[in-house]
């Protein structure tokens, strides 16, 4: 690869963003909106062109030669033995540099395609906010940092550009400062996101100090490359992390999981997705379904030479991605927000990338995790379509009948859905069934976490197209939505091209020309993430693609049934099995669970500090010391007399003392 | 000479004395400010006879320095007696403590 070249397109992708965010913020709202409306898309659109070009130039490489680094600035540069400059092979080394590989290159074009999409799309929804600027200045920071996050080379930048999203995304969440529910939704995300930070710096930490070399010297590396060479299959096991047992890279891969749950919306971490429904529909399309909550999958395919040598850890992955895609998908079922319907199906969808990167299927979980950024960004701008065109309402029990005002937006939100729900030809359908088999090949316990993958199906299927009867079909439920409009076509036309994008993506992935058994996506990512240790048979494959598909179908007729035709009433289950549905109503009573463990302990220990260390310690300490310097003052006080002669007398008196002393200690 | 040095430290000495008795006792800053003067000149006498004594140039070097400090002093000094006199105010240091607290 050209490196100069590399390097100006690398420096676009991330600049531009950036310049994007510093020229909004720096104005502080002065811009006229007409500039703000190209500044804030043009920069995004123009770092997915310079990222289109890396994977141009990619694709014209060899699939070996395919990644390069490029080193934007030499910031720490602390080598034992070298005058700078050259690249020691001791010592500390920290650049500010990007590394071009196919992993990385997937993730710039979603975050800068699906994000450009959204920013177009911006345009229109927020057009009437007072926040306009502001708005844009936040999406273009969280576009740099998302950029930061997967290009970076090595932890430092890494870790800053993963700290950078939690704040943009808590910036976003937060965006309507002025309803209290918003501060608190994103005060809520940005501690999740905290704890997440936690993890991950302390997993680095471990990496840092004790991954050692071939030669068994500790490296001391915060590179990534090496950090991988020295930890995988290829390095002297008893060299490397292996060195303290499975032991301690067990623990480095569950404290990087930490990070990751955090990041993705996983139990025990998840509780904030679905309040930070209260920001603005653009910003929950682009972080909550296409990008930020995509981070943690793919940091555990980054560090999968990690995961490969530490089994537990890969399997505590695995199964808390499988049982957050279950809750969640349960939890779809019942809820009436639309919004809240389609973050709990993102938790869901991502619950099943983190499972198949957790079994080691990390091409299949980054398949899923493209297609899922398109049709998953289309469901949600379609829902703000509607929410716009409702005036705010986002119950869907108000809406119905939209179908017929809302052609387009109808037609974009069903192929949304059926993409989603994984209907045969469209880009759910090659993801989800790819990732399920790979599961059936990879996963230790395979049937039965394969069962519950499928079971996901029949839930996921069933929801979205709950939302899809309830919201578009049917009569109209309330005034509002009798007199709703189709959107303004800024809004449509991302709406639309997602749609495409949606309904076709999935091709992608087929080898035309039948190099069986590797897809075209899994031989793309190749280089980065290697190939699956197993794969199905074939005769498994098509059984488990059967299966998914009828089970797909199936949730859809379910939906039909109870919310279509109407022959089966609603609260079948709620009057049957009245714990299954309270349980789902009430989102498993997670954030119950911890208001009673963490947040009133937390507020009972406050009160005893406030209403017994507060006043009898602390204020006693703190009155203490002002007494006693005030006493001392007023003592000090009557030596200052005013008369000279006084003065004079002291210092003599202190000089004739002083030379006593000296003269003393000489003799 | 050598056999002087006792007695003119002894004059030093009596001179810093009754100097630094002037600056305790008396309250016309024209005389303190005199007695301060003697006091300087008394360091200078001490200064020049370790001077001679140790065959060194340091004692005489501090000692014109101590004679320009002592004139920058006056001009400040008595340039501050006359504005007091000025503002019509009685010469007495023991009047002039208004910067008591």
């Amino acid at each position: 690869m050209n490196p100069t070249f590399t390097l100006v397109l690398g420096a676009i992708a991330l600049g531009l963003p950036t310049a994007g965010f510093l020229v909004n913020a720096l104005t502080a709202g002065k811009l006229p909106r007409r500039v703000v409306s190209f500044l804030g898309p043009g920069v995004v659109l123009g770092a997915f062109v310079a990222s289109l070009l890396l994977l141009v130039e990619l694709l014209s490489q060899s699939p070996a030669h395919r990644g390069i680094t490029v080193v934007f600035w030499h910031w720490l540069n602390l080598s034992v033995g070298s005058a700078g400059g050259a690249v020691a092979q001791s010592g500390f080394n920290a650049n500010f540099s990007v590394r071009i590989d196919p992993l990385a290159v997937l993730m710039m074009l979603v975050i800068t395609g699906i994000g450009g999409l959204i920013h177009v799309y911006s345009v229109g929804y927020m057009a009437e906010d007072a926040g306009y600027n502001r708005f844009f200045a936040y999406m273009n920071l969280f576009i740099t940092s998302m950029l930061l996050l997967v290009m970076s080379e090595n932890l430092i930048f890494l870790i800053i550009g993963w700290s950078m999203v939690a704040f943009a995304s808590y910036a976003l969440i937060a965006f309507w400062y002025q309803r209290p529910a918003a501060v608190t939704a994103g005060r809520k995300a940005f501690i999740t996101q905290v704890i997440g930070d936690v993890g991950l710096v302390l997993g680095a930490f471990l990496i840092f100090l004790n991954l050692r070399g071939s030669n068994g010297q500790l490296l001391h590396t915060v590179d990534l490359r090496t950090i991988f060479v020295n930890v995988g299959p290829g390095a002297h096991f008893h060299n490397g992390l292996g060195l303290m047992g499975g032991g301690l890279v067990t623990v480095i891969g569950i404290l990087l999981f930490v990070g990751a749950a955090a990041k993705s919306a996983q139990w025990p971490l998840h509780t904030w997705l679905p309040d930070a429904m209260e920001g603005p529909t653009p910003v929950s399309a682009l972080i909550h379904a296409a990008t930020m909550v995509t981070a943690g999958v793919y940091l555990i395919a980054r560090f999968h030479p990690i995961y490969q040598q530490a089994p537990i850890a890969a399997g505590v992955v695995a199964a808390v991605g499988i049982g957050t895609a279950l809750m969640a998908a349960i939890i779809g079922c019942t809820q009436y927000d639309i919004k809240r319907v389609i973050a709990y199906s993102t938790m869901s969808q991502i619950g099943l990338m983190i499972f198949a990167v957790g079994v080691g299927a990390y091409s299949a979980g980054m398949f899923q995790f493209f297609t899922h950024a398109c049709f998953k960004a289309l469901l949600f701008l379609a829902a703000g379509n509607v929410i716009h065109a409702l005036h705010d309402e986002q119950d869907i029990r108000s809406m119905g009948g939209l179908s017929t005002r809302m052609r387009l937006t109808f037609g974009a939100f069903l192929v949304g859905s059926l993409a989603l729900a994984g209907i045969p030809l469209f880009a759910g359908w090659f993801s989800k069934e790819e990732l399920l088999s790979s599961g059936l090949a990879l996963g230790p316990a395979v049937p039965w976490l394969w069962l519950l993958g499928v079971s996901v199906n029949v839930l996921t299927s069933f929801y979205i197209f709950r939302v899809v009867w309830m919201a578009f079909r049917g009569q109209p439920a309330s005034s509002r939505a009798a007199a709703a409009n189709e959107a303004r076509p800024v809004m449509l036309v991302p709406v639309l091209v997602l749609a495409f994008l949606a309904a076709v993506v999935g091709f992608l992935n087929i080898d035309f020309f039948g190099f069986h058994p590797v897809t075209v996506f899994s031989a793309f990512l190749q280089p980065v993430l290697g190939t699956p240790a197993a794969h199905a048979s074939d005769g498994i494959q098509a059984l488990a693609l059967l299966v998914g598909t009828l089970l797909s179908v199936l949730g859809l007729t379910l939906a039909w049934a109870v919310y279509g035709r109407r022959v089966i009433s609603p609260d079948l289950i709620s009057r049957n099995l009245p714990w299954i549905y309270q349980l789902s109503l009430q989102k498993f009573y997670w954030d119950e669970i911890y208001d009673a463990v963490l947040v009133r302990p937390s507020l009972a220990f406050a009160g005893v500090v406030r209403q017994v260390f507060e006043p009898r310690i602390f204020d006693r300490l703190v009155d203490g010391v002002k007494v006693g310097v005030g006493t001392l003052a007023d003592d000090l006080r009557t030596m200052q007399t005013g008369f000279f002669r006084d003065y004079a007398l002291i210092f003599f008196v202190c000089a004739v003392v002083g030379l006593v002393v000296l003269g003393l200690r000489l003799a | 000479m050598t056999g002087l040095f006792p007695g003119f430290l002894t004059l030093s000495a009596a001179m810093f004395a009754l100097g630094a008795l002037g600056v305790m006792l008396r309250r016309n800053p024209l005389v303190v400010f005199m007695s301060i003067e003697l006091m300087l000149n008394a360091g200078n006498l001490a200064l020049i006879t370790y001077a001679r004594y140790t065959h060194t140039m340091a004692g005489q070097v501090f000692a014109l320095i101590v004679i320009a400090v002592a004139a920058s002093e006056v001009v400040v000094g008595l340039a501050l007696i006359t504005g007091v006199y000025r503002s019509g105010r009685r010469l007495d240091i023991d009047d002039l403590s208004e910067m008591r607290e």
